[in-house]
């Protein structure tokens, strides 16, 4: 679902960390090469007092979110941000169930929120009147409101692989573009990338939704021989490029720059990646939800989501963001125009309905 | 232990714990200075376990529809099947490898405190960063393939990573002290008189082992297998990170049913789970002579 969730249950947690402290070097010049844009006023009514609980991914992406806007959320508007480490919509379910309810504001997916409002009462609606007009939006929805946009993609090896592979008949094709490969698993609560086994099948992108899972399971077993491991956090494929385990692999995009930052010849292609998106949410019953709901409104403003972007290569929701953000950096970005037309959107109201079934397919097809 | 520990111990095993035909009045005091741990282990550990298994059944009505469908649950069955060969596997490595470091730690004294380090230093480390460490040196490009290359033996690297045997070696190593320390226990408590007897009436070394140490040390034997292959269904992280693109644990299977939020059936697998860990422990006290070792043992 995201990709730097390093709390979320004790194995994450370390495995998060050690991905952590690879991404720690890219940080330092990226903030170097530019100076960060500066919110100098916000609107009155996203002032007030008392504090806002949130609970984040941790690692890296905590130390990219106090710089980008917890630091200066806190100056501006008077409330304290508390970050925790761990968001998980299981720990949301249990806190609104024993009305013990810790976090005012939850870093999570639209799936992850939605999944848990099909089941009951768990988030509070977002007040769209105080959020910024330049929010686009295809990233709203009623029970959280989508700030972080990042991309599921096909990285390579370029000392392992020759020419540059272009979407997914490339990754299937063995022959053209040798070496192992290692795809994201389900083991801990992932999501197949069936859309990747439906595009390298050569069904167009526009008509990968509704997924024809049987279709997909069909492209999977062309690959599966080939397939060593399917990896279940971040830092997994990131750790097989590195090693040489592998020749090509899908990877969350963020985890990518620190690689490069370390002198791996590796490589990310666009062409036919997923376009996701982290979204915050209210749980039910929050203590400060006025202070949450005034966070969510300021995080997503312009300049609050073009700093993120400077922190960390994860890209903005709000349509004026790009104009903060220089050419270079913004090259790397998945919300980058030139790079956004590439990638498909990735359709979480598909996955809500039919992610058990799918994720059970697609276990029963692995273990056959 | 020498002798002297020895003899020391009869007596003081006789006035705690056992309150034998000759006590006057039923000792409470055992009972009181366990009663804040057994209070605590009910609070704390007990009740919210026993909360979680009760989803199994009652989550959302009362139904044992959970267990029911799991005899024709493929992923289940298959999960089920390769999490017990791995832990199977696994005690038998452990014991084959770990009964001669038992054997080394007490026969040779000298040598007991190196040997010992050598056993309890990765016992301190995290199952994280040795199963890291396997990563390293059975890689593709890692420290056993490249030496296997450069002393000629073979000419393309061997893939172990990434497969079922480095799970079991990685296991293995992992869970190797949980072996060890009990049958050394167990060894260490076998009266050297009886080795010197074997001897002296003329039993050749290696019929001493079989007919004396062997059958002496079969409760260390037994804790230790119990200890390693319970342990070893539960493991998680480790078959995650080096393991093959196949390897679906028990345990990996639950932490997906928790992601699904579907609790119920996270519940069900977990009281599989706990009740073939209990079964498990309950054949081997029900063992001919293991249960009596047992006993013994408890003495």
């Amino acid at each position: 679902m995201s990709k730097l969730r390093s709390t979320r249950f004790g194995r994450r947690t370390t495995l998060g960390l050690l991905g952590a402290g690879l991404a720690a070097p890219f940080i330092r010049p990226a903030a170097a090469q530019a100076a960060w844009p500066e919110q100098t006023t916000i609107p009155d009514i996203l002032k007030g007092s008392g504090e806002v609980r949130i609970a984040g991914f941790g690692g890296t992406m905590n130390d990219a979110q106090i710089k980008a806007y917890y630091e200066p959320f806190e100056k501006i508007s008077g409330i304290k941000v508390r970050a925790f480490p761990g968001s998980d919509p299981t720990k949301i379910k249990a806190m609104v169930e024993t009305g013990n309810v810790e976090w005012d504001l939850a870093q999570l997916s639209r799936g992850s929120i939605m999944n848990l409002q099909k089941r009951g009462d768990y988030f509070e609606k977002i007040d769209y009147d105080i959020v910024d007009s330049g929010v686009d939006p295809a990233y709203r929805f009623e029970y959280g409101l989508e700030m972080l946009v990042w991309a599921q993609v096909l990285a390579y090896r370029k000392d392992l692989v020759k020419g540059e592979p272009k979407g997914w008949a490339d990754f299937w094709d063995t022959k053209k573009f040798p070496g192992e490969r290692a795809m994201y698993g389900t083991t801990s609560g992932g999501f197949p990338e069936m859309e990747f086994a439906l595009m390298a099948a050569g069904v167009p992108p526009d008509k990968v939704y509704p997924i024809d899972i049987d279709k997909a399971l069909a492209s999977y077993e062309k690959i599966k021989k080939d397939v060593i491991k399917w990896w279940d956090t971040g830092a997994v494929p990131i750790q097989l490029l590195t090693d040489r385990e592998v020749s090509m692999t899908t990877v969350w995009n963020g985890r990518m720059a620190a690689l490069q930052a370390a002198g791996v010849p590796a490589e990310i292609s666009w062409a036919q990646g997923l376009s996701k998106r982290d979204a915050w949410g209210i749980p039910k019953g929050a203590k400060n939800k006025a202070n949450a709901m005034k966070f969510v409104a300021y995080s997503t403003m312009a300049i609050p989501q073009a700093r993120i972007a400077f922190a960390i290569p994860y890209g903005s929701v709000n349509n004026a963001s790009n104009e903060y953000i220089p050419p270079d950096r913004l090259a790397v970005l998945p919300s980058a125009p030139d790079i956004k037309k590439q990638l498909l959107n990735y359709n979480y109201d598909w996955w809500i309905d039919n992610r058990e079934a799918a994720v059970n397919r697609f276990n029963k097809w692995l273990l056959s | 232990m020498s002798e002297a520990v020895l003899r020391e111990r009869g007596p003081l095993a006789r006035i705690g714990l056992r309150s034998g035909p000759e006590a006057r009045a039923p000792n409470l005091m055992p009972y009181l200075l366990a009663a804040p741990l057994i209070l605590f282990m009910l609070a704390f550990y007990a009740m919210p376990v026993v909360a979680m298994l009760m989803r199994s059944v009652s989550d959302p009505t009362w139904t044992v529809a959970n267990y029911a469908t799991l005899p024709d649950d493929a992923v289940f069955l298959k999960t089920f099947a390769n999490t017990f060969y791995t832990s199977l596997i696994v005690t038998l490595v452990s014991l084959l490898l770990g009964y001669p470091v038992a054997m080394a730690l007490v026969r040779a004294p000298r040598w007991a405190p190196i040997i010992l380090v050598l056993i309890m230093l990765p016992f301190w480390t995290s199952v994280l960063v040795r199963s890291y460490a396997w990563m390293v040196l059975l890689g593709r490009h890692g420290l056993f393939n490249e030496a296997l290359i450069a002393a000629g033996m073979i000419d393309r690297p061997l893939r172990i990573l990434n497969t079922p045997l480095a799970t079991q070696i990685a296991m293995s190593h992992i869970l190797l002290p949980y072996m060890i320390l009990p049958i050394a226990n167990a060894l260490r408590q076998i009266d050297p008189s009886l080795l010197r007897a074997a001897s002296g009436l003329g039993s050749p070394p290696w019929r001493t082992f079989l007919q004396v140490t062997l059958p002496l040390s079969m409760p260390g034997v037994a804790a230790g297998v119990l200890l390693v292959f319970v342990l070893a269904l539960g493991f998680y992280i480790t078959p995650a990170m080096v393991g093959g693109p196949r390897e679906i644990t028990i345990s990996m299977l639950i932490a997906q049913r928790v992601d699904q939020l579907d609790w119920a059936y996270a519940a069900t697998l977990s009281a599989v789970l706990l009740a073939t860990a209990l079964a498990i422990i309950g054949a081997f006290y029900r063992l001919p002579g293991v249960g009596n070792a047992f006993r013994m043992n408890a003495r």
